[in-house]
C-alpha cells in the first residue's frame, strides 16, 4: 500500500475499495445462492428490462436486514414469467425465493444480481395463504359457507336465479376487454332479448381493488330490488393479480350477498376464492351467454306449454265431438222412424200403439203406420205367428 | 228448454236419455218422446260446443299478440 499522508498512515479510497472488492470476489466470485426474502422498493424499468429492488427481513415491523438488488435483462424475463405463472404482481411486500449472485461495483457498492425466481415457492405460498382464507371463511361463517366434499356451498350460491334475467348489475374495469366482451355478447344475442344493464366500473386489480369492488357491491345492495343478478367480470388481457379476489372480506361479502352473483374473472387454470363463493363461469362472454340461455330456456318452456295447451284443446274438442257423434248415432238407431224405414210398421188403434195382438178383435178397425203413410184397415183374421 | 244448461249438464242429461233409450223395456210411446228430447239436446250440445271452441280459439290466438 502506498502512503499518501506521511503524518498518518493512510491509503487512497480506490485502493481501499479495491481491497474490499478483492475480498468479496475471493469469497463470492462465480458463486450463486438461493435466498428467500421479502421484496420492497420494487422499481421496474420495462423499457430497459431492468428492475431495482431491495431484499428485506423484518423483526416485527422493523427491518433488520436490507440489501439492494437488481434484475438485469436476463433476469427480468423471470419477473414476467413469475407474474404469468402466479397470477400475482411482482411488487412490494411479497416473499420470493431467488437465485442471486453477489456483485460489487467501486462506485455503486454491494448489490445482489437476481438471476432466477422460483415460482413453485411463490405458488406454494399463495396456496397456503388461500387455504387459510378459505378455512377462516368456513370457521367464521358456518351458517353461510359450507364445504361438502370439494364443493363450497354458500348462501349466495343457494339463491335461485330468476327464470327471466333482465336487470343486470355489472362490476368491471372501465374500458376493459371484459366489459366489452360481456356487453357485446348481450347486445348481439340471437333472440333479441332486451337487458337493462347498470354498470359499476372500478379498478379490479391492485392493492385497493378488493375494497373498491366491495364498495360497488354495497352500492348494489342498497337497491337490491332493482337487480336480478350481479356479474363480476374482467377481461383476458389482465391475466395477472388475482389477489383481490382471494381477499377474505370480499369473499365473505360475495358469499352472503343477497343477489345471485356470476363471475367471469377470465382465467382458466386458477379459481379465485370469490369464484368459489359465487357461480363461476370463467369468462365474461360465458357469463353473458349463461344469462341469455337462461332466458331462452324460459321462452322455450313457454312455447312448449303453449303447444301442449293447443294440442290438448284440440284433443278435448275432438273427444267431445266424437262423444256427441256416437250418442247421435245411438239415438238415431233407436228412433222409431229409422226402424220404420227398415220395413217395420206400428199398429195403432184410436192413435194408441198396440203391443198385444190379443186385444185386437176380428172386424175391429186398426191403423198401420209405415214410414210415409198410415193404412186404415179392418181385421179379418187372426193367427198365431208360430214363434 | 236446454238454453240455461251448461254443456256438461246437457251432455249428462243426453247420456241419461240414451241409457233409457237403450233399455229394452222402454215403451214405444215414451221412446218417441225421449228421442225427440235427445235430438234437441244433441243440437244444443253441438251448438254449445261450437261456441265454446270458437271462444277458446279466440282467446288462444289473442295470446299470440302478447310479446
Amino acid at each position: 500500500m502506498k502512503t499518501i499522508n506521511p503524518a498518518i498512515p493512510s491509503i487512497r479510497l480506490s485502493e481501499f475499495v479495491s481491497e474490499i472488492e478483492d475480498c468479496i470476489a475471493a469469497t463470492f466470485y462465480g458463486e450463486t445462492f438461493w435466498i428467500t426474502a421479502e421484496i420492497s422498493d420494487v422499481n421496474k424499468k420495462p423499457d430497459k428490462r431492468w428492475c431495482y429492488l431491495k431484499f428485506v427481513e423484518k423483526e416485527g415491523k422493523t427491518i433488520s436486514v436490507e440489501i439492494s438488488a437488481v434484475f438485469w435483462t436476463q433476469g427480468y424475463a423471470f419477473i414476467e414469467k413469475f407474474e404469468k405463472e402466479t397470477k400475482q404482481l411482482f411488487k412490494d411486500g411479497i416473499e420470493v425465493t431467488c437465485k442471486v449472485k453477489v456483485t460489487f461495483h467501486k462506485r455503486y457498492g454491494l448489490k445482489l444480481e437476481v438471476l432466477e425466481i422460483d415460482y413453485a415457492y411463490a405458488l406454494g405460498k399463495i396456496e397456503v395463504d388461500r387455504q387459510k382464507t378459505l378455512d377462516k371463511l368456513i370457521a367464521e361463517n358456518p351458517e353461510m359457507i359450507r364445504l361438502v366434499g370439494e364443493q363450497y356451498y354458500t348462501f349466495n350460491k343457494s339463491l335461485v336465479i330468476p327464470s327471466v334475467i333482465q336487470r343486470i348489475a355489472l362490476i368491471t374495469a372501465p374500458d376493459s376487454d371484459g366489459q366489452r366482451d360481456f356487453k357485446q355478447e348481450l347486445e348481439n344475442n340471437p333472440y333479441q332479448y332486451t337487458f337493462h344493464l347498470s354498470e359499476f366500473v372500478t379498478q379490479i386489480q391492485g392493492d385497493k381493488a378488493h375494497e373498491l369492488i366491495l364498495s360497488k357491491l354495497k352500492l348494489i345492495e342498497e337497491s337490491k330490488e332493482q337487480f336480478d343478478v350481479v356479474a363480476i367480470v374482467r377481461g383476458g388481457g389482465s391475466q395477472i393479480d388475482l389477489k383481490p379476489f382471494d381477499e377474505y372480506e370480499l369473499a365473505k361479502y360475495v358469499a352472503t350477498f343477497p343477489i345471485p352473483i356470476l363471475t367471469g374473472i377470465g382465467h382458466d387454470r386458477n379459481t379465485s376464492i370469490v369464484d368459489l363463493m359465487a357461480r363461476q363461469e370463467k369468462t365474461p362472454t360465458k357469463v353473458a351467454n349463461i344469462i341469455i340461455q337462461r332466458n331462452f330456456q324460459f321462452e322455450q318452456s313457454v312455447v312448449d306449454l303453449k303447444e301442449r295447451l293447443k294440442d290438448r284443446v284440440e284433443e278435448i274438442f275432438d273427444e267431445a265431438r266424437n262423444n256427441i257423434k256416437e250418442l247421435k248415432r245411438l239415438v238415431r238407431a233407436s228412433d222409431p222412424l229409422t226402424i220404420l224405414k227398415k220395413g217395420f210398421a206400428i199398429v195403432k188403434r184410436d192413435d194408441a200403439i198396440l203391443i198385444d195382438a190379443g186385444s185386437i178383435e176380428i172386424d175391429s178397425e186398426i191403423q198401420i203406420q209405415f214410414d210415409k203413410e198410415i193404412v186404415y184397415s179392418k181385421v179379418i183374421k187372426k193367427k198365431k205367428n208360430g214363434r | 228448454m236446454a238454453d240455461k244448461l251448461s254443456y256438461d249438464e246437457a251432455l249428462r242429461k243426453l247420456e241419461g236419455i240414451v241409457e233409457q233409450i237403450e233399455d229394452d223395456t222402454i215403451m214405444l210411446d215414451t221412446l218417441t218422446q225421449k228421442i225427440s228430447e235427445a235430438n234437441e239436446l244433441i243440437k244444443y250440445c253441438e251448438k254449445k260446443l261450437r261456441s265454446i271452441e270458437s271462444e277458446v280459439k279466440k282467446t288462444m290466438n289473442g295470446d299470440d299478440n302478447i310479446k
